[in-house]
């Protein structure tokens, strides 16, 4: 990639991701989260048996796919039909800015965008488990907790960043079926189809591991190769809390280049589908 | 085109995902397939993509409180099944709903075919026991996911003992949790009492003998004492001769006289 594309990349990044911002739907959507994880001390009263700070962490974590997940979806498709609809890409592509320089923009302006709602909630979620936690503290034996801390902190920033990385790849998903779908309400439903099945998939590949050899099992195994597997980013519950056992070093690499070879997988059938695009 | 570029991509991403799965698989508290049939169309599905399967659990469970108190049997066994599904992580979940299971539904079952005194003995024990094979069922899910937890070990004790009067079957529940980590101590007490109870006074006595000697001398809730008192009963009972009873301040003494 030459310095100009990228130049061109930047530019329409950042121009996406101020008009993101400027969006109503990722304010009121940012809006909710904030709200929801801010009382999630609140919803503890209706907890039954889970300690404090892992429902106030579960709750936080789960605000943050589920709201996340929408809003990928969501803020892609509109960002990038907007564009189709006002006539704006037709103006921006009739300049020397290639289709491929188009479509990374978008999605590193999505990108940009989901970065500032994962930080804004992590930051936000850390906080709550930290008064908590200082609270819950205060009342036992200081002596109990070698490194005085229940909770490891850095985790919540690692959950947020492999939540970001799902984010791009769910991004990229929906920037694929948008390349050749007519309209957003089509891109919406399909990408949220998308989600969902490679969100569960991993319990079909589970289910039909030990099936004899047939036409079920071939066509799960295509399924797991197909979809990839959102499952590998749910590791919020094994994270945070100091006696668990920290995620190797070499599994973060891993699912890091697994989210960014299928981002790239996505991002390459979104080129070549909305290359054949008349716009 | 598109579904054989993405297989390529699927089969060259393989050797990355497949340990990192492997991982991250092991470590996550695993669903519960089999009692997962119907829920999906309870809008738990968008609950199970992420990490609000507690929040969803407990609204639920909450859920099965109003059909317990209705007490719409079906609904509550599919209830239940239901909430230890989404989130097996609770023991709380797991011992509630199997006394429901154990106690509750059949008292229902029993006054629906007219009742304590309509009923014949030999039915309200079937109604008994068929029950209580549900909660066992129950509890044998629960500690595939909790295998050290003495509380549903003490569980299946107490529905031996309590709803079906059996101690004989109850007795090795009551050791099985007393041997798991953290165990109360009643629970070794419990089992002792109730070999005592079938009549097998000499295993009762040995085991607390033993059982004496491994607990602490400096926590109240061991009830040494009461251990004692019951080794002291039993001496009796067995007609142990003076100079063979449990002494276990003999060394103490010897050292003192020493």
């Amino acid at each position: 990639m030459n310095g100009l594309g990228f130049r061109q990349i930047w530019l329409i990044a950042s121009n996406t991701f101020l008009e993101a911002v400027r969006q109503k739907f990722f304010n009121s959507l940012l809006f909710i989260a904030i709200a929801l994880i801010a009382s999630s001390t609140f919803f503890q009263q209706f907890d039954f048996g889970t300690g404090e700070l892992k429902f106030i962490a579960d709750f936080g974590f789960g605000a943050l796919f589920f709201f996340g997940s929408i809003l990928a979806i969501t803020v892609t498709t509109q960002l990038f039909f907007n564009e189709i609809e006002n006539r704006t890409a037709l103006t921006m592509l009739a300049k020397p800015v290639h289709k491929f320089s188009f479509l990374l923009g978008k999605l590193l302006g999505v990108q940009l965008l989901m970065l500032a709602f994962v930080l804004l909630l992590c930051l936000l979620l850390a906080g709550i488990l930290y008064w908590r936690e200082s609270e819950l503290l205060s009342r036992m034996d200081p002596e109990l907790f070698s490194d005085g801390r229940l909770l490891r902190y850095s985790d919540i920033l690692l959950f947020g960043f492999l939540q970001w990385l799902k984010f791009g790849l769910l991004s990229a998903i929906t920037l694929f079926v948008a390349s050749f779908s007519n309209t957003n309400i089509y891109t919406i439903i399909v990408s949220f189809s998308i989600l969902v099945v490679c969100q569960l998939q991993y319990i079909a590949r589970d289910a039909y591991a030990d099936m004899e050899q047939g036409v079920g099992r071939f066509f799960v195994q295509g399924i797991g190769l197909i979809f990839p597997n959102f499952q590998l980013f749910n590791v919020g519950d094994q994270l945070l809390f100091a006696q668990n056992e920290a995620l190797p070093a070499t599994n973060l690499l891993q699912i890091t280049l697994y989210a960014c070879v299928y981002i790239a997988a996505f991002a390459t059938l979104a080129q070549l589908s909305f290359r054949r695009r008349e716009i | 085109m598109t579904l054989v570029f993405l297989l390529v991509v699927g089969a060259l991403t393989r050797p990355i995902e497949t340990p990192a799965w492997e991982r991250v698989k092991s470590r996550q508290p695993e669903l519960n397939l089999a009692g997962l049939e119907g829920a999906m169309g309870q809008g738990v599905l968008v609950g199970m993509l992420g990490g609000f399967r507690a929040v969803i659990a407990d609204f639920l469970w909450i859920q099965t409180n109003s059909v317990w108190e209705r007490r719409e049997r079906a609904k509550l066994d599919s209830m239940v099944r239901l909430v230890t599904s989404i989130d097996p992580r609770p023991v709380f979940f797991w011992i509630n709903s199997a006394r429901m299971l154990a106690y509750d539904v059949p008292n229902w079952r029993i006054r629906e075919e007219g009742g304590y005194f309509a009923v014949p003995e030999k039915r309200q024990k079937a109604i008994d026991s068929e029950q209580a094979e549900q909660a066992f069922a129950l509890i044998d899910k629960a500690l595939e996911f909790h295998p050290d937890n003495p509380k549903l070990y003490l569980e299946i004790g107490q529905i031996y003992l309590n709803r079906l009067k059996d101690p004989a079957n109850a007795a090795p529940w009551f050791l099985r949790a007393s041997e798991q980590p953290g165990a109360p101590y009643f629970a070794a007490r419990i089992y002792a009492e109730l070999l005592r109870r079938q009549g097998k006074n000499s295993e009762a006595y040995n085991f607390l003998k033993g059982l004496f000697q491994r607990l602490p001398d400096d926590d109240p809730y061991a009830q040494k004492g009461i251990i004692l008192e019951r080794i002291r009963e039993l001496e009796v009972t067995l007609q142990v001769p003076a100079d063979e009873r449990f002494a276990p301040y003999r060394n103490n003494l010897l050292n003192l006289a020493i």
